[in-house]
């Protein structure tokens, strides 16, 4: 640019702004400082105090925060979690279920796909699937209804007096896998409408008794759904997979689908609904995880 | 007393850059422990599961294989999980490697704001820009720094590149893609964290598995930058190293005076 000669008053104009704009971004020489030595021999040995000060508070607050197994491997035995880190991990994730409740929006839809995009789901009965012998029984129970009674309906009764909506929707698992799967079933909305809740209700407590652990023992499955999401244009009560009726599988005769959450909130083989003003409990949230879950 | 003379020192690093250089040292070592930790329970690299074992999951391949291979792990108790021990919190606690990961991010991002206005305070931004020749330098730097064991153990003369400004080229290119990869690993995380309300953002990553695959090796250039980051810090001396602790330096002229000219 230096060596150039300026023909042009335009040329020599553009110039200048180039030069401003590189020395935008030039690098600044270095400050230099005169310091008397005992000053700065003060100054450096502060800072490095702090500085190691500093590295000691590091190294507590990873050995508070370290899982007791973690810790365990490394040699340190400490029998006791103290109920603060509890208490500060919790808050943690509050937190960051607060950003996830920011985020969310009523009439933000999730993405769809084609069905060339389905891709295999795996049944991911936490225990245990039950047997299929509770399907003929089968009852979804609503509490907490405006009206004040509880209502009993069979899988006649909503596929009758509901229309079905089909979407292929991904159904992300906490643990980072997922998979875009073709569902059908009525709105939550429609069911909400159709039976609708105590006027001061905000969270409905999804329930499923049928659900076993490990080695086939009962162990109810419980989750806390804030009516918000329960509202969402795509939160369905889904019966169908794939264009069929589900399958024990995937939670036959009703499961929820709730792609705006992770996959642990989309309980299945729902037998009970309870809506309340206060949060229900939920089974992941009293094992560490988030309570809202949203994605 | 005796009269002292003053000392030059020039300001090296700002306070907050500073902060921020150091938290990030437990930050990222929470985050690549828990991420980890995280990434146990759902692989992302998988093949199809082993007849015999069962398994799928490459990382505890090649926790077996080490312990198969390496003299001191032969008799290792547990190899499939070998790397989760090692390399992680451990593997089955995902719900507490979810805490954490969290409150590591949000940390990390917190001190990304640090870094970043203490960066404009400072101007120090400026010294981390790219520049036109910064190739073909870094390069030098590059061949300089393999020649080296060579040229000690052959006792034979090797210069450094000269250079006059802050930082030589191979650190320019270092110090600017730091924090670019800082900002691409918040990214994907909010894209696999969020997928659904941000699916934009995993979608600029080419969609939820992607993004996930992104911000595995992503981790991977901290781990990558850090070896030679020590080394080279701990080879050119106290001085370096104590300037990011007190923020002064007592290397007033520019590095080409310094260096052994010929």
């Amino acid at each position: 640019m230096t060596t150039e000669k300026i023909r042009h008053p335009s040329e020599a104009a553009k110039s200048v702004a180039l030069q401003k704009l590189g020395s935008f971004f030039a690098e600044q020489p270095p400050q230099k400082i005169q310091m008397p030595p005992a000053r700065l021999h003060h100054l450096t040995r502060r800072d490095v105090l702090l500085f190691g000060a500093g590295a000691l508070a590091a190294l507590a607050g990873g050995s508070f925060l370290l899982p007791q197994e973690t810790l365990t491997r490394l040699g340190v035995h400490r029998n006791l979690d103290p109920p603060a880190k509890e208490w500060f991990l919790s808050r943690g994730l509050r937190l960051d279920d607060d950003v996830a409740e920011a985020l969310y929006s009523a009439n933000r839809r999730v993405p769809t796909y084609t069905k060339s995009q389905i891709t295999p789901l795996k049944n991911n009965y936490n225990g245990a699937t039950p047997d299929p012998g509770y399907i003929s029984g089968w009852n979804l129970i609503l509490e907490g209804l405006a009206s004040g009674l509880s209502t009993s309906l069979d899988i006649h009764n909503l596929l009758t007096r509901f229309s079905l909506q089909e979407q292929i929707t991904r159904l992300v698992c906490v643990e980072g896998w997922s998979a875009v799967a073709c569902w059908a079933g009525l709105r939550f909305d429609d069911l909400i409408r159709g039976y609708p809740p105590v006027s001061q209700a905000k969270w409905a407590r999804v329930e499923s008794s049928v659900n076993l652990d490990a080695s086939g023992n009962p162990d109810p499955y419980f989750m806390s759904l804030d009516l918000a999401t329960a509202r969402h244009p795509q939160t369905l009560l889904a019966t169908h997979f794939d264009g069929h009726p589900l399958t024990v599988d995937h939670g036959a005769p009703l499961r929820l689908l709730v792609p705006v959450k992770l996959g642990l909130k989309n309980v299945k083989a729902i037998t009970r609904i309870t809506y309340s003003a206060d949060e229900p409990k939920d089974y992941w949230a009293e094992r560490g995880y988030s309570r809202y879950d949203g994605i | 007393m005796p009269q002292q003379q003053p000392v030059l020192v020039v300001k090296r690093h700002h306070l907050m850059v500073r902060w921020s250089h150091w938290l990030n040292v437990p930050i990222l070592l929470g985050l690549v422990l828990s991420g980890i930790s995280i990434y146990w329970s759902s692989p992302v690299y998988q093949h199809k599961p082993d007849p015999i074992t069962g398994n799928f999951d490459v990382a505890a391949d090649l926790g077996v294989w080490l312990c198969a291979h390496v003299p001191g792990l032969l008799h290792y108790s547990d190899p499939p999980d070998w790397i989760y021990n090692h390399l992680s919190l451990g593997p089955g606690m995902l719900a507490l490697a979810l805490r954490l990961h969290w409150l590591c991010a949000y940390s990390f991002m917190l001190n990304g704001v640090v870094y970043v206005a203490g960066s404009i305070l400072s101007a120090s931004w400026r010294s981390l820009l790219p520049r036109r020749t910064d190739l073909l330098a870094a390069l030098k730097i590059f061949r300089y720094y393999l020649g080296l064991p060579f040229a000690k153990l052959l006792r034979k003369k090797w210069l450094h590149p000269r250079f006059n400004t802050k930082y030589n080229a191979l650190q320019r290119a270092a110090y600017f893609s730091i924090p670019v990869a800082g900002c691409l690993s918040v990214a994907t995380g909010w894209a696999i964290h969020k997928p659904m309300q941000l699916h934009w953002l995993a979608a600029i990553f080419g969609g939820y598995n992607a993004a996930r695959v992104w911000h595995f090796w992503l981790m991977w250039i901290y781990i990558l930058f850090l070896v030679p980051h020590l080394i080279l810090v701990l080879a050119d001396g106290w001085d370096t190293l104590r300037s990011m602790i007190v923020g002064w330096s007592r290397r007033v002229e520019p590095p080409q005076v310094i260096a052994h000219d010929h």
